[in-house]
C-alpha cells in the first residue's frame, strides 16, 4: 500500500502551513481518516510516526480521528511557539 | 511552553485532485475522452487494448499511457499497434498512477491529434480507486478466472468505475464462474455500472466494446 506516500504528503502539507523552520516545533498533527479513504489507519500512523521522529521534525505526535466515508485530511497542527522570534 | 493550534482542514489528496482537474481541462480543451483501465494483474487488460488498437486504429486516433511497476513490456506490446503514441510510466514500486504522472505524460502527446486516450493503470484493484487521474471514466476489467465476488471484495473500485469489462468469457465452459451472480454483486455496489462481456482472445463480445468506444470518441468531453 501507499501509506508512506500519504504520510509524506501530510508532512508536505505541514511544511506548507508552518514553514520549514517551524517544523521542529510542531507538537501534534491532527488527522481525519475515513474508513473508505483507501488508507489503513495503523499503517499510516506507523509511517507518519517514523517521519515525525526524524529531522526536520523533532518528535510530533499523531492524533488520528476516524470516520466513516472517504475523508482523508490534515485537520489541525499544534505548534510550540516558545522559540526565538524571526 | 506556548502551544498554538492551527486549523488546517486540508485534504491529503488535494494536490493530486488539482492536477487531475487540470488534466481534465486539458483533455476537454482538445475534445479528448480518457478511459482509465483498472484491474488486478492478469485480467487481460493489455490484450483488450492490443485488440482495440488493432481493430479501431484506422478509424480512431488512440493514444495510450501505460503504468507498470517494472518493465515496459505492456508499452512495447501496445506500441506495435499504434504508431501514434504510447507513453510508459515505470513507477518503480508505486502501486498506482497519479495525476502528476499522467499530466507529465500528456506533455509528450500531441492532444490535437488524439480522439481517445487510454490509461492502462498498474494492475491493482485497491490503490487506483483513490487516485483521480483526470479521466473521463474508469473502466474496471476483471475476468472469469477470478471469483464472482470480486465486486464485493473491492467495492471502492467498482463504485468508482462507470463501466466494467468481464473478460475471458471463452473460458466459461471450464470454470465455475457465475456471470449473473457477478453482475448482481457488481450492481449491489454500483447500480449504474455498465457491463461488457468479452474475450479479447477470441473476439467474442468485442464488437459491443468497439461500438462503445466509437461512441465515446464522438462525444464531446466534459470538464
Amino acid at each position: 500500500m501507499h501509506e508512506m506516500s500519504v504520510a509524506l504528503e501530510i508532512c508536505r502539507i505541514t511544511e506548507e502551513q508552518v514553514g520549514r523552520d517551524a517544523l521542529p516545533f510542531v507538537r501534534e498533527v491532527g488527522l481525519m481518516v475515513g474508513s473508505e479513504s483507501g488508507v489503513e489507519p495503523d499503517n499510516l500512523e506507523f509511517c507518519l510516526d517514523a517521519l515525525l521522529s526524524h529531522a526536520p521534525f523533532a518528535g510530533a505526535r499523531v492524533a488520528m480521528e476516524r470516520s466513516a466515508g472517504d475523508d482523508l485530511r490534515v485537520t489541525y497542527l499544534e505548534v510550540d511557539d516558545d522559540r526565538p522570534p524571526n | 511552553m506556548t502551544v498554538r493550534r492551527i486549523e488546517v482542514r486540508e485534504r491529503v489528496m488535494e494536490k493530486n485532485d488539482q492536477l487531475a482537474a487540470e488534466v481534465r481541462r486539458r483533455l476537454a480543451g482538445h475534445g479528448v475522452r480518457a478511459l482509465n483501465l483498472v484491474s488486478s494483474p492478469g485480467s487481460g487488460k493489455t490484450l483488450l487494448l492490443e485488440r482495440t488498437l488493432q481493430q479501431l486504429g484506422s478509424e480512431l486516433r488512440m493514444a495510450v499511457v501505460t503504468g507498470d511497476v517494472q518493465t515496459e513490456n505492456d508499452a512495447d506490446r501496445l506500441a506495435k499497434w499504434t504508431d501514434r503514441m504510447v507513453h510508459a510510466v515505470v513507477t518503480g514500486g508505486g502501486c498506482h498512477l497519479d495525476a502528476r504522472q499522467v499530466s507529465a505524460a500528456l506533455d509528450d502527446l500531441d492532444l490535437a491529434d488524439v480522439d481517445l486516450l487510454f490509461v492502462e493503470n498498474v494492475g491493482n484493484l485497491v490503490c487506483p480507486a483513490s487516485w483521480d487521474l483526470g479521466e473521463t471514466a474508469k473502466v474496471v476489467v476483471f475476468s472469469v478466472t477470478e471469483g464472482e465476488d470480486k465486486p464485493l471484495k473491492y467495492p471502492k473500485m467498482f463504485r468508482m468505475a462507470k463501466y466494467a469489462v468481464l473478460n475471458k468469457v471463452d473460458l466459461l465452459p471450464y470454470v465455475p464462474f457465475d456471470v449473473d451472480k457477478a453482475v448482481e454483486y457488481a450492481r449491489e455496489v454500483n447500480p449504474d455500472l455498465e457491463f461488457f462481456f468479452t474475450s479479447a482472445l477470441t473476439g467474442e463480445g468485442m464488437e459491443s466494446w468497439y461500438g462503445f468506444l466509437r461512441a465515446q470518441a464522438c462525444t464531446p468531453a466534459e470538464t
